[in-house]
């Protein structure tokens, strides 16, 4: 067992050099059944090539930073064992639908931007004073919203996403759900806020439910769910006498 | 996203939205049967059929229930299907699919079916309470 | 992106076929309406359907219908959010209301299609 290996195809790419990303072989040693795709992209950059660039942070799941194509799915690599590849070489390469930076670097700053816009925090109109205590919630209340709040901004299900690879105005998956996130909070005050830039017409409206977003989400958060629920929502403000309307 | 771009809530597509919505739903409960039974029991001569004999036809076609019930299906239903081509088409790669003028030209296509519909139940068997 | 996305993964290609369902249905909707329009011509100029290449047009109409149905149904269940005293109505009773909607209507349409034709 201890001389098992596995074949790790990598993308690189160098934007001095390179007009097109390629393919290049490493022989990763695959001694322990644990090991993912991540630990392997660690062994060759400490052992083999020290010039593969690419991004991680936690190795556990939670930070959200090292999801990569791997043999055409997105996944985070510190959660897609290499026992599942094995004995067939692991193709990674960087997230699709994003602009390349650098080997598997892609450049997230149009996802920044759209997470902003849907400003992912909670409004108040007034705030509470220090005083009147702590807002009380009861598990009703936290259920309607938990499920969304489990996202990690790791943008795998952006890169799922066909219409976000056609249309780059589309605000997507995860910033769509996170809005529904805060709207969802008996806490929160701010959906006059949100409601504009979600229901746009680059946003809920381009989603014509593919539904893969919910399929590759690590952490089963239901993006897909999100905007349905938010097209139904906003629309049933509209058509009901005395809606809520902006 | 420049900083004057202010959002506002697309009420176009929220109205094509809520006709695709409701035509799905109404295609979905209804289509089948009517394939199935006019569509294949009718002409195999499993069943009678309403549809098999022009006296039948005309006697439930004259009811203007039907005439309703009829104008409601294939009225929400081009609706769904206009927007779901339009997407469609978007999908195999056709940006302009998005634009205003395929909104007119599909949309435009369902009003234009609606209006059909319309004459053309009010022109075939007069409506009768028999 | 490329323009044949839709045929590297299988999950995309149903979504692609559940999308193309609308234009089988049109057809047949609009065959609907030439027949409606057919008893203009009375009692004698009036033709039934009852070819073959009709019955086979319906066929394949019908399983693209029936994948709609399925599909549109199911997806329903997911999208709407019910709350009865309270509490969240499961997306599982929704479907099983949808689905259970689905048959009550067919046996009325069928039942009115077929009585009627005495």
């Amino acid at each position: 067992m201890a001389d098992k290996t596995i074949t790790v195809r990598a993308a690189r790419f160098d934007p001095e050099h390179d007009k097109e990303p390629r393919l290049q072989s490493y022989e990763v040693p695959f001694y322990d059944e644990s090991m993912v795709v991540l630990d392997a992209l660690n062994h060759i950059k400490n052992h083999i090539d020290g010039s593969l660039s690419y991004r991680w942070s936690c190795r556990m799941g939670i930070c959200g930073s090292c999801g990569m194509m791997v043999n055409g799915t997105p996944k985070l690599t510190c959660n897609a064992f290499l026992r599942d590849y094995w004995p067939r070489p692991v193709v990674v390469q960087p997230l699709n639908n994003f602009p390349l930076i650098r080997d598997l670097v892609i450049d997230m700053d149009d996802f920044m931007h759209k997470l902003k816009s849907i400003k992912p925090w909670i409004i108040r109109k007034q705030e509470l004073p220090l005083g009147a205590g702590e807002h009380r919630q009861t598990n009703e209340q936290i259920d309607d919203f938990r499920q969304f709040s489990e996202c990690i901004n790791c943008m795998l299900c952006y890169a799922a996403c066909p219409i976000y690879g056609l249309n780059e105005e589309f605000l997507g998956p995860a910033a769509t759900a996170l809005a529904r996130r805060y709207n969802l909070d008996s806490r929160d005050e701010g959906l006059k806020d949100r409601l504009p830039v979600v229901a746009e017409a680059e946003g809920i409206w381009e989603c014509s439910f593919v539904g893969e977003c919910s399929v590759v989400c690590p952490k089963g958060v239901d993006p897909a769910k999100a905007i349905q629920q938010t097209k139904l929502d906003t629309t049933m403000r509209f058509v009901l006498p005395y809606g809520n309307r902006e | 996203m420049n900083a004057e771009h202010r959002p506002r809530t697309a009420i176009d597509h929220l109205f094509f939205w809520f006709m695709f919505a409701n035509g799905g739903v109404i295609t979905a409960l209804l289509m089948p049967v009517h394939v199935l039974v006019q569509g294949i029991l009718g002409p195999l001569g499993v069943v009678p059929v309403v549809d098999q004999h022009y006296d039948t036809y005309a006697n439930v076609i004259g009811n203007p229930l039907v005439k309703l019930y009829l104008l409601v299906l294939i009225g929400f239903a081009f609706f769904h299907f206009a927007h779901r081509l339009r997407y469609l088409l978007a999908d195999f790669g056709v940006p302009a699919a998005k634009s205003l003028p395929a909104q007119v030209i599909f949309y435009g296509g369902a009003v234009v079916v609606i209006l059909v519909t319309i004459w053309i139940l009010l022109t075939t068997i007069p409506i009768s309470f028999g | 992106m490329p323009l044949n996305w839709w045929t590297r993964q299988r999950h995309y290609f149903l979504y692609m076929l559940r999308e193309f369902t609308a234009l089988p249905m049109a057809l047949w909707l609009i065959w609907l309406l030439y027949e409606i329009s057919g008893l203009r011509s009375g009692a004698h100029g009036y033709t039934p359907p009852r070819s073959g290449l009709f019955v086979a047009f319906s066929v394949v109409v019908l399983l693209f219908s029936l994948y709609h149905s399925y599909t549109f149904l199911k997806l329903a269940g997911v999208i709407m959010r019910i709350k009865v005293l309270d509490r969240q109505i499961p997306s599982r009773v929704i479907v099983f209301t949808m689905f259970g909607a689905w048959a009550v209507a067919s046996a009325v349409i069928a039942f009115v299609l077929i009585w009627f034709a005495r």
